[in-house]
């Protein structure tokens, strides 16, 4: 089955983050068209849980990989900050 | 008039917060587990993530002071949450520089056992070329001071050790010579099925003070069909030792460990019951490791994590009935885990290390000197796979073997902060590389995290402790005493 992902909501690295965890139940082609990523998709062989329970999920873990992006990009000067702090009195730079 | 403003002029502005850099996963119900940058955690509703991250929360909400207080928002002028998460990070890995710490001499791949799912293919009892020899352990020793790390630890492994029993008690007795002058903290273990103990090895173990860590897989016939002995007698032998054993060196000097095979499955109580009657305070509930005669005889293949987490989770939810009952009792790879999770201390379980613990937490030296970066790695050596050799001690130096490529290339590829999937969960913080196991089941260090049984194993784990804390206040407080032991 094929899903139509608008890519001003998200982005590529999140529809690549949630296929990756869905690699054991989902395989998944993403492609880009005008304005949005085209996720192809194929339940793995085998699989116990159902190809709609999986979609269902899939869609709730691309939500929560577009909040996990937002969260580190808003974070990411405070996460330097941080581990500058921790290394400040270590012998280790020059 | 007052000496001090009213509440309401400290109280901050609607939306004036930042985020601190955090992860989360879901749980269940809509309930999310949050952990700040260095694992400290919170539970959340889904509602609530949304708030906090649409910067839609006020300073008068419940959950604000306790977000403020765990590091994950800070209000402008809040300069304290940056310093101390940076303290906290560099407590974590403290360590670190200490270097390798756990030292492994196979003194024997001989074994008087013939066990189906042994992750060390052993030999029959009578081939001496499979005995460490004294000139390999004068070379294994040299390595082991130059270590660090102001404690060190070395452990005896086999097949069976104690069919090596001299070259125990040279090593024990050189090692304490060579610690007159290193001045370290020197801890000694043999890892023994206790079958072969005798009255003079117990004298020379209290006389060292040499800790025993052996085995004991349950009841008397689940045990005897795990272990077989010529005699069919492993278990008898385990019960009369222990007794000899705790007799000579005191309670505490005898730890025991199960493995779990198949038939144990259907058995969890059954064997925590037995650790009960032989009076241990606690159990390792551990899981087949894909290695050696495990891989052989098909005993890995016999359950997946899935039948395994079952019966961790029947066997977690009857210590914690015991414990409930007044039993003290603990489950160790959950104490393990929990230390991370409600402590700052790390406790350095080899497999749940990051950066992996090969080689800079634990190092193995083979009979024939080849040097092992891990147990593990010596387990897929004996399968022909020498992936994870550094070196040997006869042609190779210290700096050698702690500076090859190889080893500085699979801590590198396994880093979980950087590696896919790893760096966005919230479980990272507690969980650990393990690149051998994923190179045994995937051919590289990382592995494809979502078809991991390592990843399915610590996720189901960590979720079952966060669900029991959430849910089970009583759970919660044996937890803590779990994690906080002397």
């Amino acid at each position: 089955m094929k899903l139509e992902l608008d890519d001003q909501i998200y982005s590529l690295e999140a529809v690549q983050k949630a296929s990756y965890r869905f690699i054991d139940r989902l395989t998944i082609l993403i492609s880009k068209s005008k304005g949005s990523h085209l996720c192809e998709i194929n339940p793995v062989k085998g699989t116990e849980s159902s190809l709609e329970e999986n979609l269902e999920d899939f869609k709730r873990e691309l939500l929560d990989q577009q909040l996990r992006k937002q969260i580190k990009e808003e974070t990411e000067p405070a996460r330097n900050l941080i581990l500058a702090y921790a290394f400040s009195r270590s012998t280790l730079q020059k | 008039m007052s000496k001090f403003s009213t509440y309401d002029k400290y109280i901050s502005q609607e939306g004036s917060y930042q985020l601190l850099p955090f992860r989360f996963e879901r749980l269940e119900n809509e309930t999310i587990v949050v952990t700040n940058y260095v694992g400290e955690f919170v539970f959340l509703k889904t509602e609530e993530l949304n708030d906090l991250v649409s910067k839609r929360l006020k300073p008068t909400d419940e959950i604000y002071s306790m977000l403020r207080s765990s590091h994950i928002l800070k209000e402008n002028g809040d300069a304290a949450s940056i310093e101390l998460l940076g303290l906290k990070t560099r407590t974590k890995f403290s360590n670190l520089p200490n270097f390798t710490n756990l030292h492994i001499f196979v003194v024997s791949l001989r074994c008087d056992h013939s066990c189906p799912y042994c992750q060390v293919s052993r030999q029959s009892e009578n081939k001496a070329a499979f005995d460490m020899t004294f000139e390999t352990a004068d070379k294994a020793l040299a390595i082991v001071f130059k270590s660090p790390n102001p404690a060190i630890k070395i452990e005896f492994q086999g097949g069976e050790p104690l069919l090596n029993f001299e070259l125990i008690r040279y090593v024990v007795t050189k090692a304490k010579a060579l610690n007159e002058t290193a001045r370290r903290e020197l801890q000694f273990v043999i890892a023994t099925t206790l079958s072969l103990i005798t009255d003079e090895a117990l004298d020379f173990c209290k006389e060292n003070k040499v800790l025993l860590s052996c085995s004991l897989d349950g009841p008397e016939d689940l045990h005897n069909r795990n272990r077989p002995r010529p005699n069919k007698d492993s278990y008898e032998r385990f019960v009369d030792g222990l007794k000899r054993a705790r007799d000579k060196l005191g309670f505490d000097s005898v730890s025991a460990l199960m493995t779990t095979s198949a038939g144990s499955l259907s058995r969890v109580k059954d064997i925590i019951d037995e650790y009960l009657r032989l009076d241990f305070d606690g159990i390792f509930l551990r899981h087949l490791s894909p290695y050696g005669f495990a891989l052989k005889t098909k005993s890995y293949g016999a359950y997946n994590v899935e039948h395994w987490l079952d019966f961790y989770r029947e066997g977690l939810d009857y210590i914690l009935e015991l414990n409930k009952q007044g039993i003290h009792f603990t489950e160790y790879f959950a104490s393990l885990l929990l230390t991370k999770m409600l402590t700052s201390n790390d406790p350095g379980f080899v497999d749940l290390m990051n950066p992996a613990g090969l080689g800079i937490a634990a190092v193995v030296f083979n009979y024939d000197g080849d040097v092992y970066a891990s147990d593990e790695s010596r387990m897929l050596r004996e399968m022909g796979d020498t992936t994870f050799k550094l070196g040997n001690l006869h042609s190779d130096s210290y700096e050698d073997i702690f500076t090859s490529e190889l080893l500085l290339n699979a801590l590198d590829d396994s880093f979980t902060a950087s590696a896919p999937m790893c760096c966005d969960c919230a479980f990272e913080p507690w969980c650990g590389a393990d690149p051998v196991f994923h190179h045994a089941i995937f051919g590289d260090v990382l592995g494809r995290k979502p078809e991991s049984e390592f990843c399915k194993r610590i996720m189901g784990v960590v979720r079952y402790l966060l669900i029991k804390m959430k849910s089970d206040p009583q759970a919660k407080i044996i937890f803590m005493q779990w994690a906080n032991k002397c």
